[in-house]
C-alpha cells in the first residue's frame, strides 16, 4: 500500500512539472492548430537560461525562472516567426516535421554554447520530509508549488484577461475572432511567447529536480505529447488532466515493470485513447 | 455601376470563388444606402452567402470592386473590413461556444475596449434574454437565443453596416418571426442592413429593397415590398 501511495505522490509531482510545457504545447496547438515539436529544445534552453541565471550569475531560482520565461518566449517568437511560419499554408503536418528539425538545430545550439555535461542548479541540500514510510523531496515540494502558481496565473490570464479571452476566440474559431476585429497573427506572437515560455519554465522545474543536459527537453517531449493527447489537443485544462494521469501511470507502472520502459507508459496511453477516445479526456477545440 | 457618394456599401462586378478555378460569384454588383435594409434572395448555389462573405472580407474578390463609405477596401482582409465599419454575422459557426454570453459579447466589442461595458449593458437592456444568460456557454443557448447573441455580438463595434447571413435558418416560425421583428428594430434606431434569408417572402417585405440573384449574377432588383408581390418572383423563388 505504502509503495502505491510513495507511486501516486510521485506520478502526482511528476505529472504537474510535466503539465507546465504541456500547457505551452496545447495553448500552440489551439490557436496555431499544429503540434509543435520544438517545444523540448525550449526547454531545454529555458532550464539552461535559469542554470546561467542561477548558477554563473547567482540569482535564486524564482528570478531565474523568470528569466528563463522570457528568454525561451522570445526565441519561441524568433523561431517562429523566421523559420516556420512561412511553413503554415502548407498544413500541420509540414510544421509539425520543420518543427521537429527546428528542434534539432536549436537542441545543437544549446549543446555549442554549453557543451554536452550535465549541469546542476545551486541548490541547498535538503533532507527528504517524512510523512510515515511516504518520502518528498523539499525541491519537489517547491517545485509543485511554483507548477501550481504557474497554471493558476495562466487560467486566470485565459479566463479573465482581454488577451487571454482573444486567445480562446482565435482558437475556437478564427475566422469569426477576425471578424470582431481581432488579429490572429497577433494572438498567434503572444500564444507563442507564452508557449514557449512555459515550456522553458518546464525545462526549469524539470531540472531542478534532477540535472540538466542538452536532452533534457527531448526525454520529456514524448509524456508533454501524451499528456496533451490524453487531455485533448489543444484543451489547457485537459493538458493539466492528462499530465497528472500520465505521471502517476508512469509511476504506478515503475512497479511492475523496470524504469527503462517508463517511456512506453506514454506511448501505450497515446494508442489507447487515439483508439478509444481520440478527441481525449476533455477534447475541445477552445482552451 | 461605379462607387456613389451617396451609398454606404458599393459593390461593383465582384467575381469571387473558393478554389483556384471555381468562380460563384460572376460579376455581381449591389448598393446599401444609409438607413436601408436590403435583402438577397435567390436559388440556392446563387452565391448569396459568398456575396456576403465577400463583402465581410472571409473570400477575397478576384475583379471588381467593394467601396465602403468612400473608402475601397477590395484588397483588405475581413479585420480590414471590420474596422471599416463592417459587422457580419455568418450563418454557422456564428458564437464561440465555449465561452460565457458575456465573454461573447466582451470579446466581439475587442476594437475599443473603452465602450465594451457600456455597449453590453446596452444590449443587456434590449436583450433581456442575454442578460439572464450572460453566464452560460454560448454552445448551451438555444437556436434563436444562438442568433440573438450573434447578433448582439455583431453590434458589438457600433458597425455602420451589419450583414445578415439567413439569420433565421433553423429556428421556429415563431422564433423567427421574433428575429425579423428585432432586425426591424434595430433597423428604426438607424442601423443599414444587408441581408441573405431564406425567407425570401418576409425578407422582403421588411426590405427597403432587394436584389435576386441567379447562378452569381444579378437578375433583378427593386424595392423589396414591390418584389414580394412580383408574380415572376413569387413563381420562381418563392413557390406561390
Amino acid at each position: 500500500m505504502t509503495l502505491i501511495l510513495q507511486a501516486v505522490i510521485n506520478g502526482l509531482m511528476t505529472g504537474t512539472l510535466i503539465a507546465v510545457p504541456a500547457i505551452g504545447f496545447s495553448a500552440i496547438f489551439a490557436v496555431l492548430r499544429y503540434p509543435n515539436f520544438a517545444i523540448a529544445s525550449y526547454a531545454t534552453i529555458g532550464a539552461f537560461a535559469a542554470w546561467w541565471a542561477n548558477a554563473i550569475l547567482g540569482l535564486p531560482v524564482i528570478p531565474a525562472i523568470a528569466i528563463a520565461f522570457l528568454i525561451t518566449g522570445c526565441i519561441g517568437v524568433g523561431a517562429e516567426e523566421t523559420a516556420l511560419k512561412r511553413l503554415r499554408g502548407n498544413g500541420a503536418l509540414i510544421v509539425a516535421i520543420a518543427s521537429i528539425a527546428l528542434n534539432l538545430v536549436l537542441e545543437n545550439i544549446v549543446r555549442f554554447i554549453f557543451g554536452n555535461d550535465m549541469k546542476g542548479y545551486d541548490l541547498p541540500l535538503l533532507r527528504d520530509i517524512r510523512f510515515g514510510d511516504l518520502r518528498i523531496g523539499p525541491q519537489q515540494l517547491q517545485s509543485l508549488a511554483l507548477a501550481v502558481v504557474i497554471m493558476a496565473v495562466m487560467f486566470l490570464f485565459l479566463r479573465y484577461t482581454r488577451f487571454g479571452k482573444a486567445m480562446r476566440a482565435v482558437a475556437d474559431n478564427p475566422d469569426l475572432a477576425r471578424l470582431k476585429g481581432i488579429d490572429p497573427a497577433r494572438i498567434a506572437i503572444v500564444t507563442v511567447f507564452l508557449g514557449a515560455g512555459l515550456a522553458g519554465v518546464g525545462g526549469v522545474l524539470i531540472g531542478l529536480d534532477t540535472s540538466i543536459d542538452p536532452l533534457t527537453g527531448y526525454r520529456v517531449l514524448l509524456s508533454v505529447f501524451a499528456a496533451a493527447v490524453l487531455g485533448g489537443l489543444g484543451s489547457i485544462p485537459g493538458a493539466v488532466v492528462g499530465a497528472l494521469a500520465l505521471g502517476i501511470a508512469e509511476e504506478l507502472a515503475l512497479i511492475v515493470v523496470p524504469a527503462t520502459y517508463r517511456t512506453a507508459v506514454g506511448f501505450v496511453a497515446i494508442l489507447i485513447m487515439l483508439t478509444f477516445r481520440p478527441r481525449g479526456i476533455l477534447g475541445e477545440r477552445a482552451a | 455601376m461605379s462607387a456613389d457618394p451617396a451609398q454606404l456599401l458599393t459593390v461593383d462586378g465582384v467575381t469571387a470563388g473558393y478554389g483556384a478555378s471555381e468562380e460563384i460569384l460572376k460579376g455581381t454588383s449591389l448598393r446599401v444606402a444609409p438607413g436601408e435594409i436590403v435583402s438577397i434572395i435567390g436559388p440556392n448555389g446563387a452565391g448569396k452567402s459568398t456575396l456576403l462573405k465577400t463583402i465581410a472580407g472571409l473570400v477575397q474578390a478576384r475583379k471588381g470592386s467593394i467601396v465602403i463609405g468612400g473608402t475601397d477596401v477590395t484588397t483588405e482582409g475581413a479585420l480590414g473590413r471590420a474596422r471599416h465599419g463592417i459587422g457580419f454575422v455568418p450563418q454557422e459557426r456564428n458564437v464561440f461556444g465555449a465561452m460565457s454570453v458575456a465573454d461573447n459579447l466582451e470579446i466581439s466589442g475587442f476594437q475599443d475596449p473603452t465602450q465594451v461595458k457600456r455597449r453590453a449593458e446596452e444590449l443587456y437592456e434590449r436583450y433581456p434574454m442575454l442578460a439572464q444568460k450572460r453566464g452560460a456557454l454560448a454552445r448551451t443557448l438555444s437556436g434563436g437565443q444562438r442568433q440573438i447573441l450573434a447578433m448582439a455580438m455583431g453590434l458589438m463595434n457600433a458597425p455602420s453596416l451589419l450583414l445578415l447571413d439567413e439569420p433565421t435558418a433553423g429556428l421556429s416560425p415563431r422564433a423567427a418571426e421574433e428575429l425579423f421583428e428585432a432586425i426591424v428594430a434595430l433597423n428604426r434606431g438607424g442601423l443599414p442592413i444587408l441581408m441573405v434569408e431564406q425567407h425570401a417572402l418576409e425578407a422582403l417585405e421588411i426590405s427597403t429593397r432587394g436584389y435576386v440573384l441567379v447562378a452569381g449574377r444579378n437578375s433583378r432588383e427593386g424595392p423589396g415590398p414591390a418584389l414580394a408581390t412580383d408574380p415572376e418572383i413569387r413563381r420562381l423563388f418563392l413557390g406561390g
